[in-house]
């Protein structure tokens, strides 16, 4: 099954030279770029690089969260001015809001958008199924294991239909048991509905596992060293040593991260 | 078993209290101590219902005195806690100024108010407001500031306006910590009232206190104390019904 066969409903991406430099001066902190994205609709992109290569800085500027230092974002064509709502995001630690029940927390989204609430429910209903969290509804962020706490953040994430999905390390907390099951539960959410994602990580296994491209990034500043396309059929198994271009994919990166100085053997 | 406990729990701290005041009165009895210095229990009750109606009248003065005090000093308290918290300007400019306040005995600006507003019920209600404020501001600052910055990137995905993440984002995040000041300041309310209606009143258990004891009416005196601390426990009692309607038990 060929991902760009199946065009999506998702938003394209387009950064050209985006810098990001904090403060001014001699404190200015460069922490990113100048870099390229190139993202199709529907595309499911990770960015892959050690801790403070930028990775979550290209995650805040592409939606518009963080202001660009230099360089411009276009979405669907169109130039990034300000925040984008038309977007879900994930973060590595859930961001629930803990005074909100499970559903109360993914119905934000409807309440603040002044959405129809019916059809939100229902949707955020599905979603729920779909995730396995059928029976967390009403229970708090508190009350739930951090898998789940992440599961209701995916929710979130998805309940209004954005055309773009940021996820910032967003199994980063969870066990390795868990990780492989919310991994091939996103997949499988995003084969049926093909929004753009870009995520972002440290594990080659998830990014592998999940993408159809990934870039690796080198720090200080942050840039794209090498991009690598993901042709493994879907949806993936969770052992992906099943495939043996698996083992491929991850020695290439293993190989770029050896030579950027991330792995000293 | 979890209805005995329930039961033990209410009627323990009962009986221990009602015990003490059996010390109390076996004790002013036994030593024979006058009763303009230290009145019996027995005595003080049987004046509470005597002077019932007189009680209830200057009792429910004090009580809107405390309440609007109260509001006074609660709601500015939270709106200079999240200018301070959310704009460093506001920070920058407000601070010295708060500080300097809050060192100030404030009590001893009742005088001061008196001069300037005379007797009705405003110097009243703005001294207790600006007492009650700060509990309730400095606590404020906290819950606002420790509002994790990324639910503002959330927020701001969402489209919110900035009234819609005022208020369903920020306001609910800090508010156990703004509870935990409206707590401590309804109870600062009470006395500050009573104190205040020392100074220039001629009504409310203040006034009925002052006069009380110029008549050395000790056990009227004692009456008095326990109606303004019923009222106490009753205001608190109620802050606390509001936090646990609003606030989710079980957080942090």
């Amino acid at each position: 099954m060929d991902p760009q066969k199946n065009q999506g409903t998702g938003a394209s991406i387009v950064a050209r030279d985006i810098t990001k430099i904090y403060g001014t001066g001699p404190d200015a902190f460069h922490a990113l770029g100048p870099i390229d994205l190139d993202i199709k609709p529907g595309e499911f992109v990770s960015l892959i690089g050690p801790s403070g290569c930028g990775k979550s800085t290209t995650m805040l500027l592409v939606s518009g969260l963080e202001p660009i230092s230099q360089g411009h974002v276009e979405i669907d064509g169109k130039p990034l001015t300000k925040p984008i709502s038309e977007i879900g995001i994930v973060f590595q630690d859930h961001l629930l809001l803990d005074f909100r029940t499970a559903i109360q927390n993914v119905m934000l989204q409807q309440e603040i958008r002044k959405l129809d609430k019916a059809d939100m429910r229902s949707r955020a209903d599905a979603l729920f199924e779909q995730l396995d969290l059928v029976g967390a509804e009403d229970k708090y962020p508190w009350q739930l294991s951090g898998g789940m706490r992440q599961r209701v953040s995916i929710a979130r994430a998805l309940v209004h239909d954005p055309s773009m999905l940021i996820m910032d390390e967003p199994f980063g907390a969870l066990d390795a048991i868990s990780r492989t099951q919310i991994r091939h539960d996103l997949e499988m959410l995003w084969l049926a509905k093909r929004k753009t994602v870009l995520f972002i990580t440290h594990s080659i296994e998830e990014a592998v596992g999940l993408s159809d491209r990934v870039l690796v990034m080198s720090k200080s500043p942050g840039r794209i060293v090498e991009e690598i396309s993901i042709d493994l059929p879907r949806p993936r198994p969770a052992h992906l040593g099943e495939y043996p271009e698996f083992a491929v994919y991850a020695k290439k990166i293993y190989t770029i991260f050896e030579k950027l100085g991330v792995y000293n053997f | 078993m979890k209805l005995r406990a329930t039961v033990r729990k209410a009627w323990e701290p009962a009986l221990w209290f009602l015990g003490l005041l059996l010390i109390w009165e076996a004790a002013v009895r036994i030593f024979a101590i006058p009763g303009f210095i230290l009145p019996a229990p027995s005595v003080f009750m049987l004046r509470i219902v005597q002077s019932a109606p007189q009680l209830a009248y200057h009792g429910m003065i004090t009580t809107k005195l405390i309440i609007y005090g109260f509001v006074a000093g609660a709601v500015p308290g939270v709106a200079l806690g999240y200018l301070i918290a959310r704009y460093s300007i506001c920070k920058q400019l407000l601070y010295p100024i708060v500080v300097f306040i809050q060192g100030l005995p404030k009590i001893t600006l009742a005088p001061l108010m008196l001069v300037w507003f005379g007797f009705a019920d405003f110097p009243k209600i703005l001294l207790t407001g600006l007492i009650t404020f700060f509990p309730v501001m400095v606590d404020s600052v906290a819950g606002f500031q420790s509002i994790d910055p990324r639910k503002y990137y959330l927020s701001k995905s969402t489209g919110a306006s900035w009234l819609q993440t005022f208020l369903k984002i920020e306001l609910p995040s800090a508010a156990p910590q703004i509870f935990s000041g409206l707590r401590i300041s309804i109870v600062v309310a009470v006395t500050v009232v009573i104190v205040v209606e020392w100074l220039n009143s001629k009504t409310g258990l203040g006034y009925l206190v002052l006069r009380s004891m110029d008549g050395k009416d000790t056990s009227m005196i004692f009456a008095t104390l326990v109606v303004g601390s019923l009222i106490g426990v009753f205001l608190s009692g109620l802050v606390q019904a509001i936090e646990r309607a609003l606030v989710p038990q079980g957080r942090h």
